[in-house]
């Protein structure tokens, strides 16, 4: 019970410091603008956590993440495409980049029937190193984008909010939310599926749809959470495991204690970049220094 | 196999690959007229300088951004600013290489190791342009033109004290929020023009900043030097620049990021808004 | 009543032929054995009864229904699987472990009822797992983790249990335990069909064997009909010695 109190209440004094501290001085105007960048804060680190706590579920190996399933490399590759060829971040791009990605990697792990997981890692492995690629092309052939591809690789959550893109961002949250809520259905079966296929399989869980459903809706919303805030790492692979210690195997508890840590701790991550320089670092600098010796204190106790 | 093909490439005589590529090299040779002075300038700003000395005779390369003065559209290209060619530039068989830094350093190296001058375009303030114009011109024996040109642009950049420097704010791109640094010819041009940088304070050229910052300087001008607007973002209904309608977008940029005879144009531009 | 008919099944991963036109039933509350040497296609036909593969020809009926038709929980509602090998690589406790042996009943954030919670307690004290309830399942033996897998099979309240070589790494002791504990299950009326390398204990449990050979039926009826020397050497290229068990009256085989 205490654990569940101390996690809420990091949480809540993570929204407040991330609301209280900063560069300027407070007032109504300010704490707007702050009150955005909490918001695509909790948003982004809840759902990379979120996502990898689901994949890593699903997949049964504590190394997938959006990223090694190429899903997020595939997201920057599609906004980076976005950015060159269309002049703007196109979340189209993004989320097609991260489903095209995603189902080539579903279909070579798919060949010669039953999804092989092993294969399926390395498949994403593999492709995401092609993307990286692909995006190093594109920022070398890129003028002064190449910033803005740069940051889209590491995550920036300073993004301004005009008229212009409010209300697509609000929906697009939303949306995310959604499907986020719908994955969230599927705690009963991660549980079983991490006791091996056959047991699911013998329990009536239809492994073949819940993998593509999850794989098909985990690309859709890391393909729009990439294309708002860029592939913030390290959240996704990390947190699920700090939850998993905290709350125990079953992802009826683990998934939203995922995404709550995965909120507080990119918030916490972002907080104290506002604070270090004036400079705007990309958050997913601070959250991968700061989070690999948290992650390896918390995992030697 | 493998191993008699490679004796025969090894010891088919050196002086035949030698004829076969210097007859290649001839045939090129041939179809450009002019000897002496061969120039590549991969910088736009000093092909503007290039054809302010008179000297375009011996541009014999540009890049695809070097597009003023419109003749300069029409020389050969060998690559774009960010990605040059290290062969088309070799092929032009350039005197004189002109690159940029801190862009082009890459392709910096990579010319040091073939027998060609390299002239480092390396520009933090305007003495620096000065100094470069002046070097320039001593290559290619155009003196006089550059020192009257460097006494007409210092003629022309005549500092402005006014009371009170205006808090300017330039925004390079939205995102990530890119301006401009003391390390900027720039930032120099703002406080000649007037006006007070706001991150004059940073040392970098062009450094990343976060929103809030800006807010918190509070510019009361703002030039915008990218196509996306700055209407309506959220937070920043209090800044000054916004509150009195002093945000300018239809600048040319050109005029203010070379480093070239047309900074003139944009010290005219930026003494306009900040004068006002 | 038959729980389980299977009608010309054939099977072959890729064009390697596992299963060839096999046609067997197991009428409801028999203990059927099904034994042949490796490579045989005994787990491969296990697995299509179960559904987790799918027959390149043929029919399985579950209590007259196609299961090719039926849904996966409705399948789980009448039959439990247990699989050679379970993994453990989140540490559940015992107690969660059983209670996904609801998961057929259950609907997405449904909470479990009355009749869930009585099944989990049923099967945790059938298979005799009770007093391990609350202990983290990695902390047990795999003799132990075997009951709490069967427990597991146990809460789906099926009619029919199926396992894949439930003994294979277990010592004496606990092969004697689980393969006690199918014979009640057994005799409370549950059908059971299991895979069983150990021919003796086949023989001493099963009341019908199924001896496959080369993806085919090669025969089936009791053990005392099955397992005779002249098959045993046919299909096990093996000289054997076969005598009467001293107390149950069924063979039992010693290698020469």
């Amino acid at each position: 019970m205490n654990k569940y109190l101390i996690v809420t209440a990091l949480f809540v004094l993570a929204v407040i410091t991330g609301l209280l501290i900063g560069p300027a001085p407070l007032d109504s105007t300010i704490l707007q603008l702050r009150l955005s960048r909490v918001v695509l804060g909790i948003f982004a680190g809840g759902i990379m956590a979120f996502c990898g706590g689901i994949l890593q579920g699903l997949f049964g190996n504590p190394l997938v993440e959006p990223y090694t399933l190429g899903s997020a490399s595939g997201a920057a590759l599609g906004a980076a495409c976005g950015i060159l060829f269309v002049g703007i971040l196109n979340p189209l791009f993004a989320f097609l980049g991260s489903l095209g990605v995603g189902f080539f990697v579903y279909t070579i792990a798919r060949m010669e029937g039953g999804l092989l997981r092993d294969r399926l890692i390395l498949a994403g492995v593999v492709m995401s190193f092609l993307c990286s690629a692909l995006v190093m092309l594109i920022m070398v052939m890129g003028g002064r984008e190449l910033y803005e591809v740069l940051y889209l690789l590491m995550g920036y959550l300073g993004v301004i909010i005009d008229a212009s893109n409010r209300w697509y961002y609000i929906v697009l949250m939303v949306v995310s939310l959604g499907l986020v809520g719908f994955l969230y259905r599927y705690y009963r079966e991660l549980d079983i599926i991490s006791q091996g296929i056959e047991t699911a399989a013998g329990l009536g869980v239809n492994i073949e749809r819940l993998s593509l459903i999850i794989f098909v809706v985990t690309s859709l919303i890391i393909g729009i959470t990439v294309s708002m805030v860029g592939a913030i790492g390290f959240v996704g692979l990390v947190v699920p495991h700090i939850s998993k210690l905290l709350f125990g195997a079953k992802h009826l508890r683990s998934l939203p204690a995922s995404f709550l840590l995965g909120a507080t701790f990119l918030l916490f991550a972002d907080t104290l970049a506002r604070v270090l320089t004036v400079y705007e670092l990309p958050v997913g600098v601070v959250t991968s220094i700061v989070g690999v010796p948290f992650f390896i204190y918390l995992y030697r106790r | 196999m493998l191993r008699i093909s490679q004796i025969t490439i090894s010891h088919l005589p050196k002086s035949r690959i030698l004829i076969i590529v210097t007859l290649l090299f001839f045939v090129v040779c041939t179809n450009t007229p002019e000897p002496g002075m061969r120039v590549v300038s991969l910088s736009p700003a000093m092909t503007e300088i290039i054809y302010a000395l008179d000297a375009d005779v011996s541009l014999v390369g540009v890049t695809t951004l070097c597009d003023y003065p419109p003749q300069a559209r029409n020389k050969p290209k060998v690559g774009d600013f960010s990605n040059p060619s290290l062969e088309r530039i070799m092929g032009m068989q350039p005197t004189l290489v002109i690159v940029h830094l801190p862009e082009q350093r890459r392709i910096q190296d990579q010319l040091e190791r073939f027998d060609v001058n390299i002239f480092v375009s390396e520009t933090r303030t305007l003495a620096d342009i000065y100094a470069e114009i002046r070097k320039l011109g001593t290559l290619l024996n155009r003196s006089q033109q550059a020192e009257s040109l460097v006494h007409t642009m210092q003629a022309d950049l005549q500092p402005i004290s006014p009371a009170r420097r205006k808090r300017v704010y330039i925004e390079l791109s939205p995102r990530p929020l890119i301006t401009i640094g003391a390390g900027s010819f720039l930032n120099e041009l703002i406080e000649l023009a007037g006006g007070q940088n706001i991150f004059s304070d940073l040392d970098k050229d062009y450094p990343i900043v976060q929103q809030e910052e800006v807010i918190r300087r509070n510019p009361e001008v703002i030039l915008v030097l990218h196509p996306v607007a700055v209407g309506s973002r959220s937070g920043w209904d209090n800044v000054d620049a916004l509150k009195y309608d002093r945000v300018y977008a239809d600048i040319n940029q050109d005029h203010l990021m070379r480093p070239g005879p047309r900074l003139v144009e944009g010290f005219n531009t930026l003494r306009e808004i900040v004068g006002e | 009543m038959k729980s389980i008919v299977v009608n010309t099944i054939s099977f072959a991963y890729n064009d390697d032929a596992v299963l060839k036109n096999i046609t067997l039933d197991i009428t409801e509350g028999d203990f059927v054995g099904i034994i042949g040497p490796n490579g045989a296609g005994k787990s491969t036909l296990l697995r299509i009864i179960c559904r987790i593969l799918h027959p390149q020809h043929g029919t399985v009926l579950l209590f007259g229904d196609d299961i090719a038709q039926m849904h996966g929980k409705q399948i789980a509602q009448y039959l439990a699987f247990v699989p050679q090998e379970t993994y453990f690589s989140l540490n559940f406790t015992v107690e969660d472990v059983v209670r996904m042996g609801r998961y057929p009943y259950l609907s997405p954030f449904q909470r479990e009822r009355c009749d869930d919670r009585d099944a989990v307690d049923r099967a945790l004290h059938a298979a005799h797992v009770d007093m391990f309830r609350h202990r983290q399942i990695n902390s047990l033996s795999s003799g132990e983790r075997q009951r709490v897998v069967i427990a597991r099979a146990l809460a789906q309240a099926p009619r029919i249990l199926i396992l894949d070589e439930p003994t294979s790494h277990l010592d004496l002791h606990h092969q004697h335990a689980i393969m006690e504990l199918l014979g009640n299950l057994n005799k409370e009326g549950m059908s059971i069909l299991v895979v069983n390398h150990d021919l003796n204990l086949a023989s001493l449990y099963c009341r019908r064997l199924i001896l496959l050979h080369e993806g085919s039926v090669f025969a089936q009826g009791t053990p005392g009909s099955i397992i005779n020397e002249q098959t045993l050497k046919q299909i096990y290229q093996t000289d054997v010695t076969i005598i009467q068990h001293p107390h149950k009256n069924v063979p039992q085989i010693f290698l020469k």
